[in-house]
């Protein structure tokens, strides 16, 4: 269906486009796994264009791990070849009465029954897809097993392990009986002024090139990160007991280069080229072959599960891969049950009779393929933290998430304005919305409590921004580039001239009908806290031993973050809201 | 000084800014499939990113298997004359490299120019894997690269004035595999 340019205008794509669709059919959604629910698959207007990270495809939905309103998006080139193909967003709903995938080549959309992909794990499927279609060069989004079985955290993964992995978007696919989506297009993108973005991109690109660490960047991508957090004592350690991981030195940025990197992967349009290829070429791992691990799959696989094995990791992260599961939350459950089963919180006997130890490879890979193949407590794990809870409320205080996510790889108790991001993020506790542990571990000690609320609305405004332009945050917040740029590309792009602010508003307003849509299913205050851990437990080691949230301190910066959202004391935006914020997104 | 445009497939990250920048430049859309170049990826087995583009044969397939004469080659470039083409596809089908291009918009085959001498690809690359190189260069950097493999295949760790430092030496003649 055609959008109109008054709906482009104001939601713009991707999330925007999502998080609105959703929004309009809501009252129809009983179950996020019914065929009710309704998945946006939306690139943004930027994406697929000759500018930098111009590859994210947004995918949105009522959530299935969280209930609550969800997103998640993938680089790669889906998103490029979806919009040259002519479509701003796909939509699904309803349920395929076969397992099937979608072929859209061009204006031609088929759905192709492909019964024998069933239990196929994402990548080889993604293979099979291009062998049927004899083609290399067509793009496949494809789930796993743990999809197709609705395991609440399931990824769906693109180009060889790109994935959207949060909230579980590859179950909705898989309660739709849609195994992958091959698409292939051939169509100039709209563009208003393709001299001026030319000149814009090009200014661009030699800016991020004269970054001082913009080849280093190249080399190890976002596994830089985990020597950064590790010095910084904030490398969350053993299901976030210890911040500090006294192998860290082996499962580093630098420790990949050496011995396992063997090429560099980049999405579409983007120099930084942040993917790594990996290969184990000895051990009992050998041959294991993977795109990453990037910083969250190398500290939830590794450090945090007590993993110094970096063959191991890979390892981990290529099950989760094909198996079609999102890292972060099989990272922190298995976490978290390795930890009750050493703390005796459960018994082995609770877990398929393991004795789960810290740092043991065998029990950590034979519970991931659990998890997706739903067996024994895998079953129950694959519910993700509200069934684990349910089953075993004593896991409460370990259980690191927030509306029921499990909460992404870095520490709130050195930074407490991370802890308000987590809190407050309208997914649950990830990172995407709001990072500010490096500002705040850089500057925190002079900072005010409306310093901290600022930044993370700062945050919490112009990253999903991004996330409506179909732009990486990447080069933004890694090396500097100047947010005024993706205003400027816009401008060109619509042909209408736009200035930074007046998009930044349209994000905003986004924000209060992602919360509406939440709202509706029950969320408030109580829901926008950080885990109990983060509150109660004092950090192990490292120069921010001791460290919790304060509770007071964290009421305090809710109640003046709400003040400044114009939202209730309860968290809830007014009633008018609801008919508002269309206006505001003019 | 004739120049070719020289692929290092190793240092290729797969970004496509090559089909973004040379789509725009020869016909001023975004829309990598009016691309000259292509970047094929394949994985895993075997991994590998590479990019696709005319390698201005001086014994060109194509202008062999033109039946119109419509190709020719003038200063190291081999170019479709747009006039004289008759759109037969039998260029596309002879190039042994896949390096001759169609689209439904474009009436003839199209192909690498090279940009009138300044390919806007090589000069967009953020890896340095298209490098725009006098011919007389072409390979050396492989012979470089082929004598490096060899030489890495031993280290030596050493303090040298406190500073701890790294020789890398061959054991000449006896081939290591791990």
């Amino acid at each position: 269906m055609p959008f109109g340019d008054d709906f482009a205008l104001k939601y713009m794509g991707g999330r925007g486009f999502g998080a609105k669709i959703l929004y309009d059919h809501l009252g129809k959604i009983k179950d996020p796994l019914g065929p009710e629910n309704i998945l946006t698959i939306a690139p943004g207007p930027l994406t697929g264009l000759f500018l930098p990270g111009a590859a994210k495809t947004h995918l949105v939905a009522l959530a299935p791990l969280t209930g609550i309103y969800g997103d998640s998006n993938m680089g790669g080139n889906f998103g490029s070849e979806l919009r040259q193909a002519g479509y701003d967003a796909l939509v699904l709903t309803g349920r395929a009465e076969k397992l099937s995938y979608l072929w859209i080549d061009d204006d031609d959309v088929e759905l192709v029954p492909a019964p024998d992909l069933a239990g196929k794990g994402a990548l080889d499927t993604e293979r099979a897809v291009k062998e049927a279609l004899q083609s290399e060069e067509v793009r496949v989004a494809a789930i796993g097993p743990a999809g197709e079985k609705l395991v609440r955290f399931a990824s769906i993964n693109c180009d060889w392990g790109r994935n959207a992995g949060r909230c579980g978007m590859g179950a909705v696919l898989g309660s739709k009986n849609i195994k992958a989506i091959a698409v292939r297009g051939g169509q100039d993108l709209p563009v208003a002024d393709a001299s001026e973005l030319r000149l814009l991109t090009e200014t661009s690109l030699r800016d991020l090139s004269d970054h001082p660490l913009f080849e280093f960047w190249q080399q190890q991508g976002l596994m830089s990160v985990v020597d950064y957090l590790n010095t910084a004592g904030g490398l969350p350690t053993r299901n976030f007991q210890q911040n500090v991981f006294e192998h860290a030195e082996q499962i580093d940025g630098f420790k990949m280069e050496r011995e396992f990197k063997i090429g560099d992967t980049a999405c579409f349009g983007c120099p930084m080229s942040c993917g790594n290829i990996c290969l184990v070429k000895n051990g009992k791992y050998k041959g294991t072959i993977t795109e990453g691990p990037e910083y969250e799959s190398a500290c939830t696989l590794g450090s945090n599960l007590g993993v110094s094995d970096f063959a191991a990791i890979l390892k981990g992260n290529q099950l989760c891969d094909e198996l079609g599961i999102d890292t972060i939350s099989a990272g922190v459950l298995v976490g978290t049950m390795i930890e009750a089963v050493d703390t005796g919180l459960l018994r082995p006997s609770d877990v398929d009779g393991m004795k789960l130890e810290w740092g043991n490879s065998d029990q950590i890979t034979t519970l991931l393929e659990k998890i997706a193949n739903r067996e024994g407590v895998g079953d129950v794990l694959a519910g993700g933290s509200k069934a684990v809870l349910e089953k075993w409320p004593q896991l409460d205080p370990i259980l690191v998430q927030t509306k029921g996510m499990e909460q992404s790889a870095y520490d709130a108790r050195a930074t407490i304005s991370m802890a308000l991001a987590y809190g407050t993020s309208d997914i649950g506790a990830h990172h995407t919305r709001a990072w500010t542990v490096g500002k705040e571990l850089e500057l925190g000690a002079k900072w005010t409590n409306e310093d901290r609320v600022n930044i993370v609305m700062y945050h919490q405004t112009i990253r999903p921004l991004f996330d409506m332009l179909g732009v990486c945050r990447l080069p933004w917040i890694e090396l500097g580039f100047d947010e005024q740029r993706y205003a400027e590309y816009y401008s060109a792009v619509t042909g209408v001239p736009h200035r930074l602010d007046e998009l930044l508003e349209r994000s905003r307003a986004l924000w209060d009908l992602t919360r509406l849509i939440s709202v509706s299913r029950g969320i408030s205050r109580k829901d926008d806290y950080p885990a109990p851990r983060m509150f109660d437990r004092p950090i192990e080691g490292g120069q921010y031993a001791g460290r919790v949230v304060d509770r007071g301190q964290y009421e305090e910066l809710l109640d003046l973050y709400y003040q400044r959202r114009g939202w209730s004391e309860d968290g809830l935006p007014p009633a008018e809201t609801a008919k508002s914020f269309e206006d505001r997104l003019t | 000084m004739p120049k070719r445009l020289s692929v290092v497939p190793e240092r290729c990250s797969g970004c496509r800014l090559c089909e973004s920048v040379c789509a725009l430049q020869h016909f001023g859309v975004s829309n990598p499939k009016k691309s000259a170049i292509r970047v094929i990826a394949l994985y895993p087995h075997p991994v590998i990113r590479m990019p696709v583009a005319c390698r201005q044969c001086a014994q060109p397939k194509c202008r062999e298997n033109c039946p119109t004469d419509a190709i020719t080659l003038e200063d190291g470039v081999v170019r479709i004359d747009g006039e004289m083409c008759v759109s037969c596809r039998q260029c596309v089908i002879s190039c042994p490299f896949g390096a001759i291009f169609v689209h439904d918009d474009i009436p003839v085959p199209f192909k690498c120019d090279l940009c009138g001498g300044h390919p806007q690809c090589a000069q967009q690359c953020p890896k340095g894997a298209l490098q725009y190189v006098p011919e007389h260069e072409l390979g050396e950097a492989n012979r470089v690269a082929a004598v490096l493999r060899y030489a890495h295949m031993k280290e030596v760790e050493y303090v040298e004035k406190g500073e701890r430092k790294k020789l890398r030496y061959a054991e000449i003649g006896r081939e290591q595999s791990d």
